[in-house]
């Protein structure tokens, strides 16, 4: 944007000493916010889980990391941690996967692509209580539409209990999670796509390159800052993600669709055991920093982190 | 050659498209269709898709004996007041974190994203009784402040990634021809930025309108409840009403709808590399 | 304003402002005093109302079976209408989160006068006197009398001193649902006993047809119907003395027969492991399945749906001789945290009384009263077939043991557990010995 030259007098220092105070002015407000909100609760949690806590009185008790020492001893946490990284990794990769697609193809233009692109939102924007109980019955094992349209394609015999079978009851649920998630991704890479010069591409395409080696070569490193950021923070989601778990399967069949926030909500409201629930918490959240933390260093060595600068 | 390559091209997109929108439509499809059927209807076995039956009780139950155009109203006023306050804190912060230094910026980024590690269902407690002395349980303003917390902080990383995919040049000849900073973001950065604020928009709007569990501990009440807990009620211990339920559901996706379509105009490429040039 | 600066570019100079106005005025508005409904009494209970300073506030919360149907709201109108000095508030909260709700108010002190309540949650919150006793109120209640001892005990702890917790209000006891056409279809009765159950479920089991003969739960809430046939079988939780017995030879027979159901006879359907209430209720409406143990609470629904093909027999028996089933309360208690007792006592009582207890059995949101004095009432007994054998069943009905384990056990150990045992992994000794660790929890 042009702006004619005005002779003025640049107050250097004045800008620069504005500059020093103001830049933690812009980061103030939010940080208080989510210190307050966030922060407080969770470092309460954290320090409950050094506690035997039981919500509906009697005091508390410290135990120091026996917590800690009981869960990682318990053959039904170990397998929440199995179920969660299944799930977690699963369902963010077929996400990344279609999502990135999706996004291509809305960039497109096409007639009806506002419309398109509003449609194809809808199931991230669907309540997970209202997904899963859609699903529920579209899985179902004796009146599903599923299993009914895959009978009269003839590619089953008898329907399939889905979501009552330990292999495929967690599938199941990443089926619907991919079907919320997909837009997400989308609608990221979406706007990512858009900062994608478009004389970049041309030039790309005047030099020889195809349209698939093109976007490889080009477009894609453009968006991989943007691609990685959504991608971690959806992974860091998805862990504690159990909606669907609680309304479709209650962590069954037999603790297959069992996952670490499902075990810690039934440890802290059913067996009334916070102390031993946050430990859960804690521990998912050890693992979660350490995939963080591998993640922001691939992230830096991309130059992801400090692009513009 | 470039003639043939095109309509093959097209027909992959028409067709790929249409896979898209059957999977991501056709359970809302399903769950129409089930709104439109008679209660007797509901469970048949052989499958039927087509009521036998076309009826509208279901939605007029769900007008009528029901606050569902409320709880929507509800979900809309959190849904839009969270994604003004959030974008009132994220852009500058997302803008500072990408243009200014700051020692342990890495710890700071991570923090944010640290801030996402715990299920809310056990920040739940703690959070309560902040809350309640602060007058924030039982009204719409409460859920606000909560859900802005929640997602300020995915909203300040996406928008800084948008801040970083311009080069500090434009910075630079923004600044030499005289602008303050708050004017060089407004005029210079944002209008390129705005991609990456309707995608966090989407991300706020979709996060507040399916927020569950701090709606129901916080602000559950007749005159507070938003959709998805209007929606969990018509789930009862003996009774569920699918028909309210498939109603709702379809109903609640209108105006979710309606925003995106409105939003998404603007998600299109407005950068040419010669910005800079200029 | 930065405000402005960022919304500009997404929807214009004018909008921006403009939805900004409208927003925050509609959060004004929303945080004031809210318009009512017909005049209903459910406001907020956060905001300083003057017009009530005189009144005393009550503070119930409760869930509701039909959402559509707004019989507790009126009734907490017509409370309010006659008791001009007092002013109850109610809060409806979705079943599936209200014990999580409840337990997040008592930590944060934000408990309420008065609640609805489950049998199985008075162990829980007994332990540490969070609930207030009401033996000083029904001493002169004048409908103390009309309601049984055994109704008054679901209120109780295990402690055999322990005082009454909870108001009995309505109870539901498990019967047998049978499709009278495809009985008849096959030339069956309706079985009386377990070895005429099996028969009957074998004759009706037809997969090829997607047709079994019993409806299985074993998805969440199974333990309900599981403890219905443990009663029937003849096993117990606990013993005269207190004892839990529920791991012993004759227990671990009866389980061993019920899972057998799903495991070696096959009568149920294959989801059965994951079949919860909504399948059963598909199920059973559709004719994939032949029998449904369930009790009161759906049969409105089924009788809406299914007419005459509807019949209903009490629960079938290991020794006919002795029957049992399962009975569980819903009623009302006082938190000992409520700085307002006598005025939640008054509505409690008035709630618990012919008046209000007749309009809520009545709705689709009741079940049985607990009043003698309704029951007896012919249109009560001869209501239709449901309420009949409902009410018959009381007679022999058990409810589950008021010990803490219960919410453990409703929670997820039966359920686990369960699913452990219909996939052979665990036997039903050990499914018990879990189930009986779990109630041993102090």
């Amino acid at each position: 944007m042009n702006k004619t030259l005005a002779a003025r007098v640049q107050p250097q220092v004045k800008t620069k000493r504005r500059g020093k105070l103001s830049k933690y002015l812009y980061l103030l407000p939010a940080a208080a916010l989510i210190i307050g909100v966030i922060g407080y609760p969770v470092a309460r949690a954290l320090v409950l889980s050094l506690f035997d806590y039981n919500p509906l009185g009697g005091g508390k008790t410290f135990v120091g990391f026996g917590n800690y020492a009981a869960i990682l001893s318990d053959r039904v946490f170990r397998k929440a941690m199995g179920n969660s990284a299944f799930w977690t990794f699963g369902c963010v990769f077929l996400q990344v996967v279609f999502g990135l697609l999706g996004a291509v193809l809305l960039n497109q233009n096409f007639k009806g692509r506002g419309l398109v692109r509003g449609l194809t939102l809808i199931p991230w924007a669907t309540p997970s209580v209202l997904a899963a109980m859609m699903w529920m019955w579209i899985l179902d094992g004796n009146y599903g539409v599923l299993n009914d349209l895959l009978k009269k394609a003839g590619l089953i015999a008898q329907p399939v209990p889905w979501i009552s079978q330990t292999g495929t009851a967690m599938p199941s649920l990443m089926l619907i999670d991919l079907w919320q998630g997909i837009p997400y991704f989308a609608v990221m890479l979406l706007a990512a796509l858009q900062t994608v010069p478009g004389d970049l591409l041309e030039a790309a395409k005047l030099d020889g390159a195809g349209p698939w080696k093109a976007f490889w070569k080009v477009v894609f490193p453009l968006i991989v800052p943007t691609l990685m950021i959504t991608t971690i923070l959806r992974i860091v989601w998805t862990a504690s993600y159990m909606d669907l778990m609680m309304v479709v399967t209650q962590g069954g069949p037999a603790y297959s669709t069992l996952t670490i926030p499902m075990d810690a909500y039934y440890t802290a409201y059913s067996d009334l055991k916070f102390g031993e629930a946050t430990a859960m918490a804690g521990v998912q959240a050890i693992l979660l920093l350490i995939v963080v933390v591998i993640y922001l260093r691939l992230m830096s060595r991309q130059g992801a982190l400090d692009h513009g600068k | 050659m470039a003639n043939k390559r095109i309509p093959a091209f097209r027909i992959a997109l028409w067709a790929l498209l249409a896979l898209w929108l059957l999977f991501a439509l056709g359970p809302y499809v399903w769950m129409l269709l089930t709104s439109l059927k008679t209660s007797a209807e509901l469970f048949t076995w052989p499958v039927r898709y087509l009521p036998a039956k076309w009826t509208v009780q279901a939605y007029r139950d769900l007008v009528g004996t029901t606050d569902f155009i409320r709880f929507m109203r509800n979900s809309v006023i959190v849904a839009g007041s969270t994604m003004i306050f959030t974008l009132l804190l994220a852009v500058p912060a997302g803008f500072t974190l990408s243009r200014h230094a700051y020692r342990g910026k890495s710890v700071i980024l991570s923090l944010l994203v640290a801030s996402q590690f715990f299920p809310s269902i056990l920040l739940v407690l703690a959070l309560f009784p902040i809350m309640r002395s602060m007058g924030l349980t039982q009204n719409l303003f409460g859920l606000v402040i909560v859900y802005t917390a929640f997602v300020t902080p995915f909203t300040i990383w996406l928008i800084k990634g948008f801040f970083d995919n311009i080069p500090t040049d434009v910075d630079e000849a923004a600044k030499i021809d005289g602008c303050s900073e708050i004017r060089m973001i407004w005029h210079v950065l944002l209008p390129v930025v705005v991609p990456g604020i309707v995608a966090a928009a989407a991300y706020i709007v979709i996060y507040s309108w399916n927020e569950f569990l701090f709606a129901v501990t916080f602000a559950s009440s007749a005159e507070t409840n938003t959709v998805p807990v209007g929606l969990k009620t018509f789930i009862g211990d003996y009774v569920t009403r699918w028909d309210l339920l498939t109603a709702g559901g379809v109903t609640a996706a209108i105006p979710i709808l309606v925003f995106f379509l409105i939003i998404q105009r603007r998600l299109i490429s407005g950068l040419t590399s010669g910005a800079v040039k200029s | 304003m930065k405000g402005k600066a960022i919304a500009k570019p997404i929807i214009g100079k004018g909008r921006a402002l403009l939805a900004l106005l409208i927003i925050a005025s509609l959060l004004a508005a929303c945080g004031a005093k809210s318009e009512s409904k017909e005049g209903s009494s459910a406001q907020p209970s956060e905001s300083g109302n003057k017009e009530s300073a005189a009144k005393t506030v009550v503070n119930y919360w409760y869930w509701l079976d039909d959402a559509s149907n707004n019989t507790m709201e009126e009734l907490i109108q017509k409370f309010n209408q006659s008791h001009p000095d007092i002013q109850v508030v109610g809060r409806m909260i979705p079943f599936s989160d209200y014990q999580q709700t409840l337990i997040n108010s008592y930590s944060t002190n934000a408990l309420p006068d008065a609640a609805r309540f489950k049998d199985w949650w008075i162990g829980q919150f007994t332990e540490n006197k969070l609930l207030e006793p009401l033996d000083e109120y029904t001493k002169n209640w004048e409908y103390r009398g009309d309601i049984d001892d055994v109704f008054w005990n679901t209120g109780r702890t295990a402690d055999p001193n322990s005082p009454v917790y909870m108001m009995p209000h309505q109870y539901i006891t498990f019967y047998l649902y049978y499709r009278k056409d495809l009985f008849e279809q096959a030339n069956l009765q309706p079985p009386k006993t377990f070895d005429e159950f099996l028969n009957a479920a074998k004759k009706l089991t037809d997969p090829s047809k997607q047709r079994y003969g019993f409806a299985y739960r074993g998805g969440s809430g199974g333990q309900d119907q599981w403890y219905a046939f443990m009663l029937a079988g003849g096993a117990r939780m606990v013993d005269d003395q207190g004892n839990i017995v529920i791991n012993n030879e004759k227990a671990v027979e009866v389980n061993n027969w019920y899972l057998d159901l799903f495991r070696k006879y096959k009568v149920a359907p294959p989801t059965a492991i994951s079949d919860s209430y909504a399948q059963l209720m598909a199920g059973f409406q559709a004719g994939t399945t032949a029998m449904m143990a369930h009790h009161i609470g759906s049969y409105e629904t089924l009788h809406k749906a299914l007419g005459d093909k509807l019949g209903v027999v009490p629960m079938p028996q290991a020794d006919p001789a002795h029957p049992a089933t399962m009975g569980t309360m819903t009623g009302n208690v006082m938190f000992s945290s409520s700085k307002n007792k006598e005025a939640t006592w008054t509505f409690l009582s008035w709630l618990s009384g012919p008046e209000a207890t007749d309009i809520l059995s009545k709705s689709t949101n009741g079940q049985l009263p607990v009043l003698k004095s309704l029951t007896s009432k012919p249109e009560y007994q001869s209501r239709n077939e449901g309420w009949k054998v409902a009410l018959e069943s009381e007679k022999f009905a058990h409810v589950w043991p008021p010990l803490k384990g219960v919410g453990t056990i409703a929670g997820h150990t039966w359920k686990d557990n369960s699913d452990l045992a219909l996939f052979n992994k665990i036997d039903s000794k050990q499914m018990l010995d879990e189930i009986a660790k779990a109630l041993q929890e102090k």
